[in-house]
């Protein structure tokens, strides 16, 4: 770059501006058409997650009651949400019925499905719609896109809302997992001796521990587990090999050239680490964190298999597929759609990491 | 979970561990520790603390119970004169099972109902009509038959001292002797292959009995009075650690044997549910009786190794071999059923009875429809789902009845929420019992009407379920001072002029039915504005937090015990285990007064006063009984449900046999 400068050529000058790193990592990312299409994916899979109360839910988007607006499908989100007006006005939870015979006047947009993943919706609730099957009866038909499970409540919305559980599990955790493998990662490889002693010896120790047992051992401990304590330990194990690639990336990078310079300008060893080295040396720990997220998200599902998931009543694929375990003969819905679910997600990121990788490890441009 | 009534005899106790591990069976669990044994223990340490005064014993395991006094018996001849004796049943239990099945013939040809299905109430009647049945004479019977059973767990011990688990108990019952076997309806008789007459004094304070002089141990050495005393020494030895006879026997005062068949049971106080104490397993002194002081463990030294997989039995099987959580075999003791060519006791149906240890569901019934198992519980999603097609009628049928084992959700009463009756009966009527009866049971149960089934003999007729009215609820909670006063959505209420939201921890054992249950219930108070967070607890967290009564509500069961009695440390004002702190005059009292009673009519009366208080009380909210669901082999008769389950009573796995020509 500081050539290019230098050089007082004319032609030079006019010349478009080369991309950057990242720029050019994106221009190749894009021609894998695999990992493009792995990235909407996720991308859908957020917008659904973020949206999951406006297209399946028994709780209106929007309503009018009695002159005021209300959002009580953010109840979904939290309880605390849904305006205690309803409460009050003893709606217990029903609103179709509710709404037009305590106020006539009163209009709604509902979700895309009247369906709930907490309960089983029972007949004459939504005009029209017939109570949810329940034992094995509950096969995929038209009221139940992916059929209900032994209890009669609807799959689908198990899903839909499951996908914040999968997505958040995945996100949340890297989040932790990256925060805490770069900064041990910089760290040791930065400094070296003592530190990257004391560093590496505890990489070594938790890679010693399975995160499946830790979690076992902590849902075991914890007075009330929730779905973020899961995360934390699937987060504060799974930094291992993100930390590893950090290190391996300072020890190269702290050699080079453009540190000595900013080194000898007098930037402070904070500066160096976080703005200068990391800045180049973030591609490739970018790959495990993919794959990362991708894993997680299994364990999370295999977690919730085993019945040691979020607590009831929180609903995740994994739980899903727990409850068709019973009749695993019968109500092939209950695999399927979440196992598909939970396989194309792993495989997006998996495929997202790959695209990554191939992007911007110059070793493996196969392109020019 | 499953608990079950203080544990007067082991016997209980082994029914909580069949509850526990058939309820998670029901539903498809993994665990089958036998955790409760150390409950057993604790929780009767907490009773036995309560009686200040009396001496008591602390062993290695902790466990404190009210240790032995010497006693001097007075002699026979004395006793004998001032007993006024009264006579006692004494049967083979399969003749009472032959005398009651008179009533239920077969109501379908045997070919009819091994063809059907088992889709209607009908159906299952006519079924359990014929699989019920014994053999009209010797001929049907295939006396070489092999039985393959299947045990949900492994056995803790075969040592019988040491049972304490449903699985011990089962196979106790196969090769061992306690002196009182009950019958479906509870009713206590001594076996008639071990004893010759059992006697009860005027004053219910002592029982004689006269064994047999033709029963021997698996090594020829003859079974005598003296090996029943020696047992009662060895259990209330504070050496010796019993993990869950000990808490009947302490109710006694002595076991004294007089001459090789006669021996006189001594009890400390005259009690209703007297027989529950008398029950304990024997074990032959003349192994014992010098070892024990070495090896307190009785299972340590080389000596007792040797008889740990083997033990000298002296029930109608003796142990053949063992595979560590694998297979038990047992077989039948030629020596046992005839003595010089000549028939002196009823033959065992089977040669040999192979007893496998399966612990997952889905496990089971792929084994059974394998033929390699011959029985086994299902679960209700198996019964409805799995257990239709020819690939399970080929070889099986299925069969169900009701147990009494109910399942409830416990109110800790000492917490803001629940101390007001109002409260918890609102509870009830908030939740929605039929949605449960329907999605989680299917239809296969009935709503839960108190502390005891309709069925029992001391139960009242009063308690009718409750259907759901959430107006009624709303109505209950305002007048008990519920409202929302901060306008959140919550109720609450004013309690020492603080603001207390009603909002509850309701905690669930790790079976999926359990948390069915309780996040139906958390959706269903949901409605009415009260917060209920579930929260999964694992089976020993649980126990630890019942004892100590931190806890809002907890989702439990009991097993039946075999007297009413036995509910005492349950629903008295500071029982060991009454959980939920609940307290009324009344009926601690009427404990009491049944106590004191022995006759079964007046008893039933008090119990049917106590069983229209506790309903109106509602210290739980009373769920469902837990269904028997079956599958047995086609070759397989005498499958007789009880309220504990088919091998919970006499004759239990005596009663099953093979027709020959199958």
């Amino acid at each position: 770059m500081a050539m290019a400068k230098g050089f007082p050529n004319d032609e030079t000058r006019k010349a478009t501006r080369s991309p950057g790193f990242w720029r050019e990592t994106w221009l190749r990312y894009r021609r894998r058409p695999m990992s493009m299409l792995a990235l909407a994916y996720v991308a859908a899979m957020a917008i659904v997650a973020l949206s999951a109360p406006a297209i399946v839910g028994t709780k209106p988007i929007v309503c009018e009651y009695k002159g005021r607006l209300y959002f009580p499908a953010m109840g979904y989100f939290n309880p605390r949400w849904e305006n205690p007006v309803f409460q009050r006005d003893r709606f217990r939870k029903r609103y179709p019925k509710n709404l037009l015979e305590k106020d006539p006047a009163s209009w709604a947009i509902w979700p895309l499905v009247y369906q709930d993943p907490y309960r089983r919706v029972r007949k004459d609730e939504w005009p029209g719609q017939p109570a949810n099957p329940i034992g094995a009866d509950g096969k995929p038909s038209l009221h139940n896109l992916f059929g209900t499970d032994q209890q009669g409540i609807d799959v689908f919305a198990k899903m839909v809302h499951g996908t914040q559980t999968a997505l958040l599990v995945g996100i949340f955790s890297m989040a932790i997992a990256a925060s805490v493998g770069i900064v041990g990662g910089a760290l040791a490889g930065y400094f070296g001796g003592w530190v990257d002693m004391a560093i590496s010896r505890i990489i070594e120790v938790v890679l010693c521990i399975p995160a499946l047992v830790l979690i076992l051992a902590l849902l075991a401990i914890v007075p009330k587990p929730t779905i973020w304590h899961i995360m934390a330990v699937i987060g504060f194990t799974r930094w291992t090999g993100i930390a590893r690639l950090a290190r391996a990336e300072f020890l190269k990078l702290k050699q080079t050239d453009f540190v000595v310079a900013a080194r000898s300008l007098g930037a402070g060893q904070m500066r160096i680490i976080f703005k200068h080295i990391l800045r180049n040396g973030l591609a490739p720990v970018l790959v495990p964190i993919s794959f990362g997220i991708a894993s997680a998200i299994l364990i999370e599902s295999g977690l919730s298999f085993l019945g040691f998931g979020p607590p009831p009543p929180s609903t995740s694929w994994g739980s899903v597929l727990y409850s068709g375990r019973s009749t695993i003969q019968v109500t092939w819905w209950l695999i399927f759609f979440p196992g598909t679910a939970i396989f194309l997600t792993v495989l997006a990121y998996n495929l997202i990491g790959e695209g990554l990788q191939e992007a911007t490890d110059p070793r493996l441009r196969n392109d020019d | 979970m499953i608990l079950v009534p203080r544990a007067t005899s082991a016997r209980i106790t082994l029914s909580t561990f069949l509850s526990v591990l058939l309820a998670l069976a029901v539903v498809g669990c993994r665990r089958t520790d036998p955790a409760p044994s150390s409950d057993v223990a604790r929780s009767d340490g907490a009773e036995a603390s309560k009686d200040e005064g009396k001496p008591k014993s602390e062993n290695e395991s902790g466990e404190i119970f009210e240790r032995l006094e010497p006693f001097d018996p007075p002699p026979l001849d004395e006793i004998d004169a001032t007993a006024n004796w009264i006579d006692q049943p004494v049967a083979y239990g399969r003749d009472l099972l032959a005398e009651r099945l008179k009533s239920h013939p077969p109501l379908v040809s045997e070919d009819k109902a091994l063809s059907m299905k088992n889709d209607s109430e009908e159906s299952n009647e006519q079924i359990y009509s014929v699989i019920r049945q014994l053999p009209k004479s010797d001929d049907q019977v295939d006396w070489d038959a092999t039985y393959i059973h299947r045990l949900p767990g492994e056995a803790n011990s075969l040592n019988p001292l040491m049972i304490s688990s449903v699985v011990d108990f089962e196979l106790l019952e196969l090769t061992g002797l306690q002196l009182l076997s009950f019958d479906t309806d509870f009713t206590p008789f001594a076996p008639k292959w071990a004893i010759e007459s059992w006697q009860t004094s005027e004053d219910h304070m002592m029982d004689k009995f006269v064994l047999r002089d033709d029963l021997t141990w698996s090594d020829g050495k003859p079974v005598t009075a003296h090996d029943v005393a020696f047992s009662f020494q060895t259990i209330m030895n504070p050496r010796v650690t019993i993990p869950a006879v000990r808490s009947s026997t302490q109710h006694l005062k002595w076991v004294e044997a007089y001459d090789d068949t006669t021996v006189v049971i001594f009890h400390k106080k005259a009690m209703g549910s007297w027989t529950e104490n008398i029950q304990f397993p024997i074990i032959p002194k003349h192994i014992y009786k010098d070892s024990v002081d070495d090896d307190p463990t009785m299972e340590n030294s080389d000596y007792h190794l040797r008889f740990l997989n083997k033990p000298v039995t002296c029930g109608p099987y003796k142990y053949v071999s063992r595979k560590r959580d694998q297979v038990i075999v047992v077989e039948r003791r030629d020596e046992w059923w005839q003595q010089d060519g000549e028939k002196i006791r009823p033959k065992p149906y089977f040669r040999q009875i192979r007893c496998r240890i399966l612990v997952d569901p889905n496990t089971v019934l792929l084994s059974l429809k394998k033929g390699d198992i011959e029985s086994c519980r299902v679960t209700a999603e198996q019964w409805l789902t799995q257990t239709n097609g020819k690939d399970f009628y080929e070889r099986n049928t299925k069969v169900r009845g009701l147990e009494w084992t109910e399942f409830h959700v416990v109110w800790n009463t000492d917490r803001p929420y629940f101390n007001d009756k109002r409260v918890r009966k609102a509870m009830a009527l908030a939740f929605d019992h039929q949605e449960m009866l329907d999605t989680i049971f299917y239809g296969l149960t009935d709503p839960g009407r108190g502390p005891f089934h309709p069925d029992a003999w001391m139960a009242s007729e009063n308690p009718k379920a409750f259907e759901r009215n959430l107006d009624a609820a709303e109505d209950l909670l305002a007048e008990a001072g519920w409202g929302d006063e901060d306008g959140d959505g919550v109720l609450d209420k004013r309690v020492d002029g603080k603001l207390v939201p009603f909002r509850f921890t309701l905690l669930s054992s790790e079976t999926p039915t359990a948390i069915k249950i309780c996040t139906l219930l958390k959706d269903n108070l949901s409605q009415i504005g009260i917060e209920c967070d579930v929260k999964v607890t694992e089976w020993t967290a649980l126990q630890d937090k019942a004892l100590k009564h931190q806890f809002d509500a907890m989702i439990a069961g009991w097993g039946a015990g075999t007297d009413p009695a036995t509910l005492d440390n349950i629903f008295k004002t500071g029982g060991g285990r009454n959980y939920g702190q609940f307290s009324n005059e009344r009926v601690d009292e009427l404990f009491e007064l049944a106590q004191a009673e022995f006759d079964r009519g007046k008893r039933s009366e008090y119990y049917a006063e106590l069983h229209d208080i506790l309903w109106d009380e509602q210290p739980y909210m009373w769920l469902f009984y837990r269904p028997s669901l079956y599958g047995v082999s086609k070759q397989i008769r005498g499958l007789n449900f009880s309220p504990r389950d088919p091998f919970g009573v006499s004759p239990g796995i005596h009663g099953l046999w093979k027709p020959s020509g199958t």
